[in-house]
């Protein structure tokens, strides 16, 4: 009975120390203080209001930047990224998966271990790696570095989960897809693709969130009028920590979860 | 009439009507293929098979695993290109034609239907690629199902339908094109037995109301003999007789056919002068020619009383009785032949377990395998 309770205990210490921080930054995005963020002064969304550009009760000093464009530049420049990046390494990933399950071919054993690599690597040896990369063969730091970067990793996430699902796909539904007439493109079409569609969706929603979060790998190949979210955020906290960055990252919390849900979502509607 | 009534010849390809009228549905001519195995070595499938459908028949390849009756399926469909021979399909060959452009269809072994299409939609796939139009194809799904003993279902998804539905719709789909051979590999191995033997007799009137050829994969015996016209029995790549269930069974050319098809003692005998001698000294006439050689005894030529005239008659010791209902299936064991198999009609008077009996089989129409026992 004393050991039940023990673990039960466990259980719920384990999820506070998870949860606890995150739900206290929902807290204080709503809190009224403006000087102690810790303190609680009554309920308010004067920090919404100032990052969507309100009218707010707000002192000037009490905020990071005079306007909020900076934050929305870099929120800008952050979808842009994931957009193109995760696109491009869906299609890239897939198209990988694919290779490596259907076609027979040497080294695709080596192929496979080698595409999980970059996920185990070092953020910041593949930062170091790709800033070196760039600046030897001569390409200026731009959004572009940004996007051909973080797709580099990227790519090995989207492979691994169209990979997880195409080994469920029975390959004799393509054959007998085959058998029926259909060229090899109109199978693909017809009978892999809507397959494989939930792991499509789930690697592209992946990418596109990992994409939005990453910082160590970015902040190395981001030029310098290239800023993305994190990287905004990781300057704003430097000068301090003020109570707006709890509304931004509340912000980002429900975007994501949004996201997560949405596949989720469309993950139970296909397997009706 | 039905809708499956072969092409009249007038719409057969120009080429394949100077040969003859009507040419076989499928033909293959020394056909080998080899894998390489894991291990770095080669495994023979095929080892120089030949077959030859005379008309719309229905041909069944029999062979446990790893005999390659799957290998030589697949090479028909397509999915496996030979190393070396020839396959032709309704008169012109095929050998190098990829699978989607050769006009055969196949019932795969677990059905292999498109999990996110409706039941219809599964039916009509084959006439939706080759851009029939939306009238015709609903047309033809009813009729199909209807023959499938489906209809009505064409909104069901696939994951509403039990196994044997599932059967039925494999099989709508795969004739919906009008093949004009039809592959089926192991399509009953999933399904029960009471539904597999309904199935048995469902398929082989379906193959003589559509008049095309169908070949059948099993590693199923009895399957084999009930449903086939021929039967290819297939052992290391190679096939080992073909012919009808009746003739099989009846007079198997070697000792590999009468072990795998239906239960055998296979005795060893000494041919010579006419006379073929077992090995406790009972001797019958026979024309093989001299030397050693193996007698065939299905367990049901042997009987309590002795039949008319010369019968040859074996004394032992019962060791196992087994009571099926409409038989008796016995294990006797003999000083000179080890142990003997009968499967006596039920209603006889039986001798209890240990006890001594003798059994005869009349001594005429006896079959000498030409291969010495093992």
């Amino acid at each position: 009975m004393i050991l039940r309770r023990l673990l039960s205990l466990y259980g719920l210490l384990f999820f506070v120390f998870v949860y606890a921080p995150i739900l206290l930054v929902v807290i204080y995005s709503f809190n009224a203080n403006t000087l102690n963020m810790m303190i609680w002064d009554g309920f308010t969304l004067d920090w919404y209001r100032q990052l969507f550009g309100m009218e707010t009760s707000l002192t000037q000093s009490a905020t990071f930047v005079d306007s909020t464009d900076q934050l929305w530049g870099a929120v800008r420049t952050s979808l842009i990224v994931a957009l193109s990046t995760s696109v491009f390494s869906t299609v890239c990933g897939t198209a990988l998966a694919l290779a490596v399950a259907r076609y027979r071919f040497r080294l695709a054993r080596f192929y496979r271990t080698l595409m999980m690599l970059p996920m185990i690597m070092p953020d910041i040896v593949l930062g170091i790696a790709l800033l070196i990369f760039f600046i030897t063969i001569g390409m200026n730091l731009s959004m572009m570095t940004i996007i051909i970067g973080q797709s580099t990793f990227l790519i090995s996430y989207v492979f691994v989960t169209v990979s997880a699902r195409l080994a469920e796909v029975d390959t004799s539904v393509e054959e007998a897809s085959a058998d029926l007439g259909a060229t090899p493109a109109q199978t693909f079409r017809k009978v892999t693709l809507p397959g494989i569609a939930p792991g499509i969706l789930g690697g592209w929603l992946l990418a596109f969130i990992i994409s939005m979060d990453d910082l160590v790998i970015t902040y190395f190949i981001a030029g310098t009028g290239n800023t993305t979210l994190p990287i905004h955020i990781w300057g704003l906290l430097r000068r301090g920590i003020k109570p707006e960055i709890n509304a931004i990252a509340t912000l980002m919390l429900l975007f994501t979860l949004v996201i997560a849900a949405a596949g989720l979502y469309f993950r139970s509607r296909r397997q009706k | 009439m039905t809708p499956f009534d072969t092409h009249p010849a007038g719409l057969l390809p120009a080429g394949s009507q100077d040969r003859t009228p009507m040419p076989s549905p499928l033909e293959i001519i020394d056909a080998r293929k080899s894998f390489r195995t894991p291990e770095g070595g080669t495994m023979t499938a095929l080892d120089g098979i030949s077959l030859k459908l005379a008309s719309a028949e229905f041909v069944t390849l029999l062979g446990p695993s790893g005999c390659g009756k799957t290998t030589l399926l697949r090479t028909i469909s397509g999915f496996e290109t030979l190393d070396a021979g020839e396959v032709l399909i309704d008169g012109s060959a095929v050998t190098q034609m990829p699978a989607h452009r050769r006009p055969v269809n196949t019932v795969f072994q677990r059905y292999a239907l498109f999990g996110h299409m409706s039941v219809a939609r599964n039916v009509g796939y084959a006439l939706e690629i080759a851009g029939r139009d939306k009238r015709e194809i609903r047309t033809r799904v009813g009729e199909m199902l209807e023959l499938v003993g489906l209809a009505g279902m064409e909104k069901r998804s696939i994951q509403q339908l039990s196994g044997g539905q599932q059967q039925r719709v494999a099989l709508a789909r795969a004739l919906a094109a009008k093949p004009k051979l039809l592959l089926l590999d192991e399509p009953l191995s999933a399904l029960d037995k009471n539904l597999r033997q309904k199935m048995q007799q469902e398929l082989k009137a379906l193959q003589r109301e559509l008049g095309i050829g169908f070949i059948f994969v099993t590693h199923d015996q009895e399957e084999a003999l009930t449903m086939s016209d021929r039967i290819a029995v297939l052992a290391h790549g190679q096939i080992q007789q073909i012919g009808a269930p009746t003739e099989l069974y009846r007079t198997p050319a070697n000792l590999f056919t009468a072990d795998f098809l239906g239960e055998s003692n296979l005795l060893p005998v000494k041919v010579a002068g006419g006379r073929a001698s077992l090995r406790d000294g009972q001797s019958f006439a026979t024309e093989h020619r001299a030397g050693e050689a193996t007698l065939l005894l299905r367990p049901e030529a042997l009987s309590i009383t002795p039949p008319e005239g010369h019968a040859l008659s074996f004394t032992g010791t019962i060791r196992e009785t087994y009571y099926t209902g409409t038989d008796h299936q016995i294990a006797l064991e003999t000083p000179a032949h080890g142990t003997l198999h009968a499967l006596l009609r039920s209603g006889a008077a039986l001798p209890g377990l240990g006890a001594e009996m003798t059994l005869h089989a009349p001594a005429q129409g006896l079959h000498l395998i030409d291969e010495a026992a093992p």
